[in-house]
């Protein structure tokens, strides 16, 4: 959006150069591939997530998300080979609705995703650019059927989600490339739908059930000579994403709030797409239930929910989908 | 909360009980009570409009909303990427065969995979909004993402190495935003798109560009045969607005009925490769149903003015309210959709004889008529 | 009964049927049975008057919920009230031991709302002819993180002679004011009111800017000048 550019403050050059392409990778045509990561986890299996509620003091709930680098089948490079994720989400009210605000039955969320600029191998400004815009909408999507807003008339909610560091659309060496960008904005969403989820539970604000996020895609498998349904992809290790799909899940009702799907799908590509993400979703969930029986077991309660005793330090809980 | 704003309508709960319920018999009893839960409301649509683009249309809808699209390219100067040559040669080399491409001829061949997302732009404007509030930007990126989703239109941008063409497509909505226009506009770009055409080109591989000035040689963006003369060809995509109201699935909803709405639905697609099919998903999005904004019903049990009895508390009041689910006063809906819905949608829109399939076809019949 | 309920629950956790509890504050139903909605503790009371439930298609309409638990004919099996379930966070031992990254405390706190019937302590902020406008700084007994603005109208000033009743012979600006919430209001005020003995400035300052102290329902006096302000005064004791 060229209208929106930022006037307050001294920018950087537009432009910009392309971050370094070493000349190795241009004159031995096989160099470059050998660096591509793999994905050497099970197609099922996700990521490690680390989850912590109550980070922000000022705010009235706030939780950290961080989904650390999927495990390297390479040696370090000069840039890392797969990103990670890092999303701290606050949650601030509910507070009374300024002055100027029309009479509203209902508690007003409203959600702001921002990019740090350096969240990205590519830098963002400050201003929120048309991704970000659109992931707020969906997140918010993704919360407004979970909060029973009926319990706080004439109050609004900001939900403020800072995405530290992001997950790239694709493996810096083929970027631009043929279908590339925008596959990580799920993996993105996912997270700060699970991240916010926690945060509004950790603000006591009523909720019909705790809603996390997963994503699926279906990759072109060059072994298996077809489309291969991964969960939790990270869009480094596969060269082609078919189609991906991210949702806000519901566990104990069974639904989904928000749905998020791109790319060709056929019809029933449509429905095991929406179905893996649901496992997925399921993963993140186990974590934030961890964190949260931790959190009530903290305040001085001696049996759990289901059983689950014994105080971990954090919740760091490896699982396979 | 943008996005429901426009959908925002002000009906008192007690209307929006009576709407709910009359959508949730079966058969649904719609606003417009002549029409089935499948059927669109009337259009009229007009196609090259506007004489300076290279293709344009205007659908009006019988409540008022009418968009106009506008489709202009333009030639740019591509930008030199170190890498493009490395991975065309490594796809080669490892064997990685894109089946699509058995369908398209020798140009589509050349063509594979070297569109880029960026040289397609789109935007939207909606009166009363700015062009960065949530709703025009919700709208121009499910539309862009539907639109790439196939990466056939923006391989037919790459003219050679050095330039390509960069489309511009402008969307406006010349109404106020009555009911979500998501579905008006989808089908106006479709429109407009699938009417647009390009200048010939008539330089070779990387010379600089030359176009044939003849507007009658021009071929359309999206061509009608493709190189062996069939006609499963790609097409634009359309987005079909669909809302759940209890069991019931109605599509095309007017802003009343989307009111209501338990959970609202929109399905991108196009028509399918193989003629089997009646069409294939490219992007599906729920989108907030208005339903949570609006304000819960008070009771005769709990309001003095009928001869109930205030409750006491809050306490007592959300007690109150819990139990009156099932009794027909108005709740706002909670909570998300039922996987099984969501199937059961995706299945009638691009299943075969869908409503997808009809809405293409009803719009390729504007074209020809 | 009580048996089967887990000690704590999140959101989303199944609490029994409807049919046997009454749903509370920090609980919701679904598809007729008790969830609860917040992440605390589960307590089950059958002390509360609340009404009957009748769970199929009737509002309870006959039921008071102020009148003391006596169970209605209307309500032939049940004679007993159902346990009313709650779920609340136990902030006692919040605050204490939660260390966030970024210090102590974070995320603690009920969030409160000011509701009809809450007596708030407010402070006044400006005078109108027909009303004082005050931030609401208490509700009830907990401090509200961010201040709600409310408006006290001159006929909710006090119950008699309402007619009589002028702004500025009843607050100044920076009086601390208990008031009862009497509605929701409009788009941006809380509606308060002081029409009772117990309720209206309960600390003030004189114009030279010494504490006073109350000598009758209608005036201060300043500890250390003596001089007499009129204001409308909470019942001291």
């Amino acid at each position: 959006m060229a209208a929106l550019s930022d006037r307050r403050r001294i920018n950087a050059p537009s432009g910009g150069t392309s971050a370094p392409v070493f000349s190795k990778a241009l004159k031995e045509p096989g160099y470059l591939e050998e660096l591509r990561p793999q994905r050497i986890r099970a197609p099922k299996e996700l990521r490690k997530i680390f989850l912590q509620t109550s980070i922000i003091p000022s705010a009235s709930g706030s939780a950290y998300l961080e989904i650390p680098n999927a495990p390297s089948s390479h040696p370090a490079t000069l840039i890392p080979p797969t990103s990670s994720l890092k999303i701290a989400a606050s949650v601030q009210g509910p507070k009374p609705l300024p002055r100027s605000a029309p009479f509203s039955p209902t508690l007003l969320l409203s959600t702001t995703v921002k990019f740090a600029p350096f969240a990205t191998r590519h830098r963002r400004g400050y201003i929120r650019d048309a991704a970000e815009r659109d992931l707020g909408v969906h997140l918010e999507t993704a919360l407004r059927g979970v909060i029973i807003g009926e319990r706080w008339p004439k109050s609004g909610v900001e939900i403020v989600v800072t995405v530290l560091e992001g997950d790239e659309g694709a493996w810096w060496g083929q970027e631009g490339g043929s279908n590339g960008s925008g596959w990580g904005l799920l993996n993105v969403l996912a997270g700060c739908i699970t991240a916010a989820g926690s945060a509004i539970i950790d603000a006591g604000i009523d909720c019909v059930d705790m809603v996390s996020g997963g994503v699926a895609a279906f990759v072109q498998d060059p072994s298996a000579d077809g489309r291969l349904l991964v969960l939790d992809p990270s869009p480094a290790e596969h060269r082609d994403i078919i189609a991906a799909c991210a949702v806000g899940y519901l566990h104990s009702r069974d639904e989904v709030t928000e749905v998020w799907l791109r790319g060709d799908a056929g019809l029933e590509a449509a429905d095991s797409l929406i179905e893996g993400a649901a496992q997925a979703a399921e993963g993140s969930f186990s974590v934030m239930k961890e964190v949260f029986i931790e959190n009530l077991e903290k305040n001085g309660n001696a049996q759990g929910l289901e059983g689950a005793g014994g105080k971990r330090k954090h919740a760091d809980v490896e699982m396979a989908g | 909360m943008a996005p429901s704003q426009p959908a925002h309508v002000n009906l008192s709960p007690a209307e929006l009980s009576f709407l709910r319920s009359s959508l949730s018999q079966t058969p649904p009893i719609r606003l417009d009570n002549t029409k089935g839960p499948r059927d669109f409301r009337s259009m009229i649509a007009e196609y090259d409009v506007l004489p300076s683009t290279n293709g344009s249309a205007r659908i009006a809808l019988e409540d008022g909303t009418e968009a106009l699209v506008g489709v202009k390219a333009e030639v740019e100067k591509s930008q030199w990427r170190p890498n493009v040559e490395g991975r065309h040669t490594l796809s080669v080399a490892v064997g990685v065969d894109v089946d699509m491409a058995d369908d398209d001829g020798q140009e589509g061949e050349e063509n594979k995979g070297k569109g880029q997302n960026g040289w397609i732009e789109i935007s939207v404007e909606i009166p009363g909004f700015r062009e960065d509030d949530a709703l025009p930007v919700f709208l121009a990126s499910m539309l862009t993402e539907s639109l790439l989703a196939s990466g056939e239109l923006k391989d037919r941008l790459y003219i050679n190495q050095r330039f390509h063409w960069k489309l511009g497509i402008d969307v406006l909505l010349l109404s106020p935003p009555l009911s979500y226009p998501l579905a008006l506009l989808s089908m106006t770009t479709h429109l407009a798109l699938l009417t647009a055409h390009l200048p010939a080109l008539k330089s070779e591989k990387d010379e600089d560009p030359l176009f044939d000035d003849d507007w009658d040689a021009a071929v359309p963006l999206y061509p009608k045969h493709d190189a062996q003369g069939g006609t499963n060809v790609d097409k634009p995509p359309i987005i079909v607005l669909a809302i759940a109201v209890g069991s019931n699935i109605i599509f095309d909803p007017c802003k009343e009925e989307l009111a209501v709405a338990d959970a609202v639905l929109a399905v991108g697609c196009a028509p399918s490769n193989a003629s089997s099919t009646g069409a294939r998903i490219v992007s599906i999005r729920t989108i907030d149903p208005p339903a949570h904004l609006t304000p819960p019903a008070v009771p005769n049990s709990m309001n003095s003015a009928t001869g109930g009895v205030a409750p006491a508390s809050t306490a007592d009041a959300l007690t109150q309210r819990e139990l009156l689910s099932a009794t027909g006063v108005w709740t706002p809906p909670r909570g998300g959709m039922k996987r099984s819905l969501i199937s059961q949608v995706t299945s009638m829109v691009v299943g075969k004889g869908g409503v997808a399939e009809e809405v293409i076809a009803a719009l390729q019949a504007i074209e020809v008529g | 009964m009580p048996s089967t309920l887990p000690p704590y629950a999140l959101p989303g956790t199944l609490l029994g049927p409807a049919t046997k509890y009454l749903p509370g504050p920090g609980t919701h139903i679904h598809e007729s049975h008790i969830y609860s909605s917040i992440a605390g503790n589960v307590r089950s009371t059958t002390s509360r008057a609340a009404p009957p439930p009748t769970p199929t298609n009737k509002p309870p309409t006959t039921n008071t919920p102020t009148t003391p638990s006596t169970p209605t004919p209307a309500n032939n099996t049940k004679s007993k009230p159902l346990p009313l379930l709650t779920v609340s966070r136990d902030d006692a031992a919040e605050g204490q031991d939660t260390m966030g990254i970024l210090g102590v405390g974070g995320g603690a706190g009920n969030p409160i709302l000011p509701e009809v019937e809450s007596i708030v302590l407010a402070r006044v902020t400006r005078l109108g002819q027909r009303f004082a406008s005050v931030e609401i700084l208490v509700v009830g007994d907990s401090v509200c993180r961010e201040s709600f603005q409310g408006m006290i109208r001159r006929e909710d000033v006090r119950a008699t002679e309402k007619d009589k009743v002028k702004i500025e012979e009843s607050f100044r600006v920076g009086d601390l004011v208990r008031g009862v919430v009497i509605s929701l209001g409009d788009q941006s005020n809380y509606y308060l009111s002081t029409a009772q003995n117990e309720l209206g400035v309960v600390m003030a300052k004189s114009e030279a800017g010494n504490t006073m102290y109350p000598v009758s329902w209608k005036e201060f006096v300043d500890a250390k000048t003596g001089a007499r302000e009129r204001r409308k005064v909470a019942k001291p004791f």
